[in-house]
């Protein structure tokens, strides 16, 4: 499964730019045109990812890893095999954005907002091709670090299990940030029967406590 | 080292220490401390397999990876170099020194800086060396600047020889963008012994890379690749000993001399690979070289013409000159990017101002247009520790401008040059001043070539400037300085370099005199005319010459030229006349506010235009953004067009020589640990409209450091931003390390996970939900 980026979805770019439907005109739309197709054309997306047998004490078969927090395994819990994935739109897209800002914020904001949009396509587009991969079985949501319980400490082993930095050169921080940032390590995990989507409400979402939807007691919609 | 014998290196070690029962999650090397004869027994194996060079066991032995583990640097180094020597022994084997890549990014897409990295090998190197290494080997990077922190680091503080080696894509670029040109022109130049390439792919798959690096660099190459691509699902490595081996023998006709295994290898492959080279020897390599000069990520051949940037250079700018004072690099690097769009290959770069300080403000700006062009850099200065200061930081292969035919120059500036592996500019006078024939001129250039070649830098490193002269001043030494450039290409083979602009100087309609002249020098054999790449004609009379040197082949890149230009032509004529700088702003409209501003200037003082038009026009924006009636992008461009007004201003300012306009003065920093920036960038871009002076301090910034900012700077209002709910307490730490200082000034914070009650907590004064809010904020304290 290679990564793919076949476009990104104008609707959630705008919800990174926290756009709440004040009018679009012509000179922006065709601003957000341009950065797409800048960002989409200079991105070089990559991905690594392996299947792991989930042993009944919750960590991974073959290393020494059990996946931090509760909620996970929540998740988890009628699986006995679980993806890990790490994504990246590589430095060539972070390098666009930074150099963006050096010349134009306004341009910056639109690629940043386009590049999150985008990683997530790439995320998307790698769980539709693992799911069909595992049919007849079921997929679970994606979870990552950071979201629920599960601590951003967790993204060291899961570092190192996928061997993340050599394989697709995203490096981790010393706080435990990724770089490039529009980067993205998620667990996905697989059973027997359907699964149900648990992004529903905004508990699940890693974004919720800063969220500027939920500070105005909205929702971003994304369920 | 013997060129025409086949190196036999080893393979993994990892894998292999797994297989033997090493925890996932231990430190590897702690094992040269605990299991030695594990290690050694390894190894051992791979010496029966046939290796003649030993990689110790010390990949991430350096002081952020092996953090925490127990043991130091230097004895898990010596424990390391220890256990290859066990294994070595009684048989001719080399002990190398394994060091990889530190685990953190340099700056500027992490945060880690040159001189920590360069420490945190200096260690490696010292310990590798001390425990009896016979050489060292630098693997596996994919960041030129971290490799250059390693080379240096090794060069300076060893006499081991160095072997480099990096990893690369099948696209030919490294995770980091590195070019296989730029990794050959840098490395070659900081005189590592070998360099190639490591990991990355199967031996197949890194041939056409292999094949590109031998026509950038003569040195031996290395070929340690991994066995083949790994299986997605499993993390295995697929294919077989003797697929591996049979796969690198076909690196030998391209000149490989030293092959190893990466990824996936064992003593089986190394083994095969033993057979299967038996008996060969390297191919011939190819007489002549490619070169030129790069950035990490861009080279610029010299195989035509190239343009060199002269923009970024304070004399006779006023604002240029202001922007340097306050050490405003934002400015400095928004001439890079100009002169990059505009089409520049190379850019000077001249920061010298009487009373500043040059070094520390050439290394400053040379990191800040690496963040933000992709150009390669060319040093102009005249004071030894600035060119060093200015080598140092630059992660590729610079040039330096200038020395001259002096003894004393050539003497001083030269060593620089070969130690950074850097080309010169040399210009043609000594001590006796510009000589006023051309016979004289070749004379002084020949001397600066032969003093070059002693120190050791290679002659296609050697450009001379055969030095420009007005015209309206000596009108014969036009043609001079023609005969010089014809003579310096011709017959001693150099590239040439001439400050175009000086020779119209006095005269009207002075870009016809300038552009005739580089026409025909170009014509004479200039190829690296230093001009102003921002003048329109004077780059179309550079692409027509490339056209016509059939330099441009099929007139490609003439025609994508002028197809481009009625588009632009279109956008510069969006405005109508009677627009005001309010709606311009609004519409974000740059041009037109820019022009709007300059005729507004001629009715009213600066700080009236400030005060009435601009700032009421950007309130109008604010408000806009508040009732949701425009959004984020739209508020920037304003912002955007807004700051064309600004600049007009400023300029306007610094050219009667008058003070500033600033409202006063705001610190902005990414709290410690914290690497999201954009959110701190937004606020900087808005508050710098409002006529306040931003110092920004970047990303993961120190407590000490934003205390010492604003303290120093006596500032009153300083602006933290922290995006992560894990980074708020460093925030915290901030807020606590400014009260602690006693200094007087108010806290304001911002980011997505904050709140008013969360900044509250935390000690700050206010808590700003967007960037509009800051400015409010800003008023109200500062006024």
């Amino acid at each position: 499964m290679e990564a793919r980026l076949d476009g990104v979805d104008r609707a959630e770019t705008l919800q990174y730019l926290s756009y709440r439907g004040s009018f679009l005109d012509e000179a922006l739309r065709g601003e957000l045109d341009r950065c797409e197709e800048l960002l989409l054309r200079t991105a070089r997306p990559r991905l690594v990812w392996r299947l792991f047998k989930l042993l009944p004490d919750g960590s991974l078969e073959g290393t020494d890893y059990r996946p931090g927090g509760r909620d996970v395994h929540e998740m988890l819990r009628d699986c006995d095999e679980v993806v890990l994935l790490a994504a990246t739109l590589g430095t060539e897209a972070e390098s666009l954005i930074r150099r963006a800002a050096a010349r134009n914020m306004g341009e910056a904001v639109i690629l940043d907002a386009t590049g999150s949009a985008a990683i997530e396509r790439v995320c998307d587009n790698f769980c539709a091709d693992l799911a069909a991969s595992v049919a007849p079985r079921f997929l679970t949501d994606r979870f990552s670090p950071g979201y629920g319980d599960m601590p951003l400490t967790d993204q060291k082993p899961f570092f190192r299990v996928l061997d993340v930095s050599r394989r697709i050169g995203v490096s981790l921080s010393a706080s435990g940030l990724m770089i490039p940032q529009k980067s993205v390590t998620a667990l996905i995990g697989v059973a027997d029967r359907p699964q149900p989507r648990r992004s529903r409400g905004c508990e699940s979402c890693g974004m919720a406590e800063g969220c500027p939807y939920r500070k105005e007691g909205k929702s971003c919609g994304k369920q | 080292m013997e060129s025409n014998k086949i190196i036999l290196l080893d393979g993994a070690m990892g894998t292999m220490l797994q297989a033997a029962g090493l925890p996932m999650g231990q430190v590897p090397e702690l094992w040269n401390i605990t299991h030695p004869e594990t290690v050694s027994a390894i190894q051992r194996r791979y010496v029966e397999a046939g290796s003649r060079v030993l990689y110790t066991n010390t990949f991430g032995a350096n002081r952020y990876k092996a953090a925490g583990c127990g043991r130091s640097v230097a004895e898990l180094v010596a424990a390391g170099v220890r256990c290859a020597r066990a294994a070595a022994e009684g048989r001719d084997v080399r002990v190398a020194l394994d060091v990889g890549p530190i685990g953190q990014l340099l700056e500027p897409l992490g945060s880690l800086g040159f001189d920590e990295a360069y420490d945190i090998f200096r260690e490696i190197v010292c310990a590798g060396e001390k425990a009896g290494a016979d050489l060292v080997v630098f693997e596996t990077m994919s960041d030129l600047g971290e490799m250059r922190a390693a080379v240096l680091a090794a060069k300076e503080n060893s006499s081991l020889p160095v072997w480099a080696t990096m990893t690369f894509e099948a696209t030919g670029r490294s995770f980091l963008g590195v070019t296989v040109p730029a990794m050959a022109l840098t490395l070659t130049g900081l005189g590592v012994d070998a360099l190639g390439f490591n990991c990355s792919l199967g031996p197949k798959e890194l041939l056409p890379l292999v094949r590109e690096l031998r026509e950038w660099t003569a040195l031996p190459l290395i070929l340690k690749p991994n066995a083949g691509l790994p299986d997605p699902a499993t993390g295995e490595y697929r294919i077989t000993p003797e697929e591996f081996a049979a796969e690198l023998k076909e690196a030998l006709p391209l000149g490989v001399g030293i092959f190893g295994g990466c990824c996936g290898t064992t003593p089986e492959f190394i083994r095969a690979a033993a057979e299967a080279l038996a008996g060969a020897s390297p191919a011939e390599r190819p007489q002549t070289l490619r070169h030129g000069v790069c950035s990490a990520t861009m080279t610029a051949e010299l195989d035509g013409v190239r343009v060199i940037g002269e923009r970024i250079n304070p004399t006779g700018k006023k604002r240029f000159q202001q922007a340097l004072r306050e050490g405003d690099l934002d400015y400095i690097v928004a001439r890079g990017v100009e002169q990059q769009d505009a089409g520049a290959d190379i850019l000077d770069v001249n920061v010298g101002l009487p009373g500043l300080d040059e070094p520390e403000l050439m290394c400053r700006t040379v990191r800040a247009l690496q963040a933000a062009v992709d150009l390669p850099l060319q040093i102009d200065s005249s004071d030894p520790a600035a060119i060093e200061a200015g080598l140092r930081a630059c992660s590729g292969k610079a040039v330096v401008n200038s020395v001259n035919g002096k003894r004393e120059v050539l003497e001083r500036i030269l060593p620089l040059c070969k130690k950074y592996g850097a080309a010169v500019i040399g210009l043609c006078m000594d001590d006796k001043g510009i000589p006023q024939s051309w016979e004289a001129r070749v004379a002084i250039a020949r001397r600066i070539l032969e003093a070059a070649l002693a120190h050791g830098i290679a002659k296609e490193d050697v450009y001379i400037d055969c030095l420009t002269l007005t015209v309206s001043a000596q009108q014969e030494q036009a043609v001079e300085t023609l005969r010089a450039v014809r003579a310096v290409r011709e017959e001693l083979g150099l590239h040439t370099v001439l400050g175009v602009s000086n020779i119209s100087f006095g005269l009207p309609a002075r870009e016809t005199i300038t552009i005739s002249f580089l026409t025909q020098a170009m014509h004479a054999g200039l190829d690296l005319p230093i001009v102003n790449p921002n003048q329109r004609s004077v780059m179309d009379a550079v692409a027509a010459f490339r056209v016509l040197s059939g330099q441009d082949r099929g007139s490609e890149a003439y025609i994508r030229r002028f197809a481009a230009l009625p588009e632009e032509k279109k956008t510069e004529q969006t405005g109508h006349g009677d627009m005001s700088i309010g709606e311009a702003i609004l519409r974000g409209l740059k041009q037109e506010t820019a022009a709007l501003t300059a005729k507004a200037l001629g009715e009213m003082s600066e700080l009236e235009l400030v005060d009435r038009l601009l700032i009421p026009a950007l309130d109008r924006v604010g408000e806009r953004y508040e009732r949701q009636e425009i959004f984020l992008p739209q508020l920037m461009n304003a912002a955007n067009a807004a700051c064309a007004g600004f600049e007009l201003v400023k300029k306007s300012i610094a050219g009667r020589g008058g003070g500033s306009v600033s409202k006063g003065k705001i610190v902005l920093a990414t709290v410690q640990g914290d690497i999201h920036d954009i959110g701190k960038n937004i606020v900087k871009v808005v508050l710098e409209n409002y006529g306040y002076t931003v110092i920004d301090l970047g990303r993961d910034v120190p407590p000490q450091t934003v205390v010492e900012a604003a303290v120093r700077e006596d500032v009153k209002l300083v602006g933290l931003s922290a995006l992560m709910t894990t980074t708020v307490p460093s925030m915290a730490e901030t807020i606590a390390a400014l009260r602690r200082s006693g200094h007087d000034c108010k806290v304001m914070v911002g980011g997505a996970v904050l709140t008013e009650d969360y900044a509250a907590q935390i000690g700050a004064d206010y808590y700003a939900k967007d960037a509009k809010q800051s400015a409010d904020i800003a008023k109200r304290v500062l006024g």
